[in-house]
């Protein structure tokens, strides 16, 4: 089990308050192999630093949950098949000094 | 003869450690934006006044808040 954070964008034309249950569908996949979702931050909409898709907003949510490897990339797939979410990020936080 | 130039370089303050600061977190990007430029190129550590290790840290989460369109790339644009 390795501890994870995603970071994902998803589209501003979203309705925000639809935002979380939307992605808690997605995290079934971790809750199924046995992981753990420790926290889903929704940010709300904010200005991207440049266009992505021709938007110049983006809803941004952090996720952070402890999974196996396959499981994250399984997970980080299944979000990218969708229209909606703009772009994606997994991190391991403490590969970078945490 | 020419005097050999001798300049005591100055001690810069470390704004990580005055922050108190232990993790370069990719998603502060109020603290991340003292390390870059107005041309948005990240600061040299001669310039930030940081240790190695920390200046590969924050290089590392100014890239990847790049990536996430949290800090612009740099301006190439006069």
């Amino acid at each position: 089990m390795r501890r994870y954070e995603v970071m994902v964008i998803l589209d501003p034309d979203l309705e925000e308050r639809t935002v979380a249950p939307s992605l808690d569908t997605y995290l079934n996949v971790v809750r199924q192999d046995g992981g753990t979702v420790e926290s889903v931050d929704v940010w709300g909409r904010r200005r991207l630093a440049y266009e992505i898709r021709k938007k110049t907003e983006g809803i941004y949510a952090v996720i952070e949950l402890n999974a196996e490897p396959a499981t994250v990339k399984e997970l980080d797939r299944q979000l990218g098949l969708n229209e909606a979410i703009m772009r994606t990020k997994v991190l391991r936080p403490e590969l970078h000094g945490a | 003869m020419a005097k050999p130039i001798v300049r005591k370089p100055k001690k810069k303050s470390n704004p990580l450690k005055a922050a108190k600061i232990t993790y370069v977190d990719y998603k502060d990007t109020g603290l991340l934006r003292k390390f870059i430029s107005d041309r948005n190129k990240i600061r040299a550590r001669r310039v930030t006044g940081v240790s190695v290790q920390e200046q590969r840290q924050i290089a590392t989460a100014i890239k990847n808040a790049r990536e996430m369109a949290l800090l612009p790339y740099t301006s190439t644009t006069r």
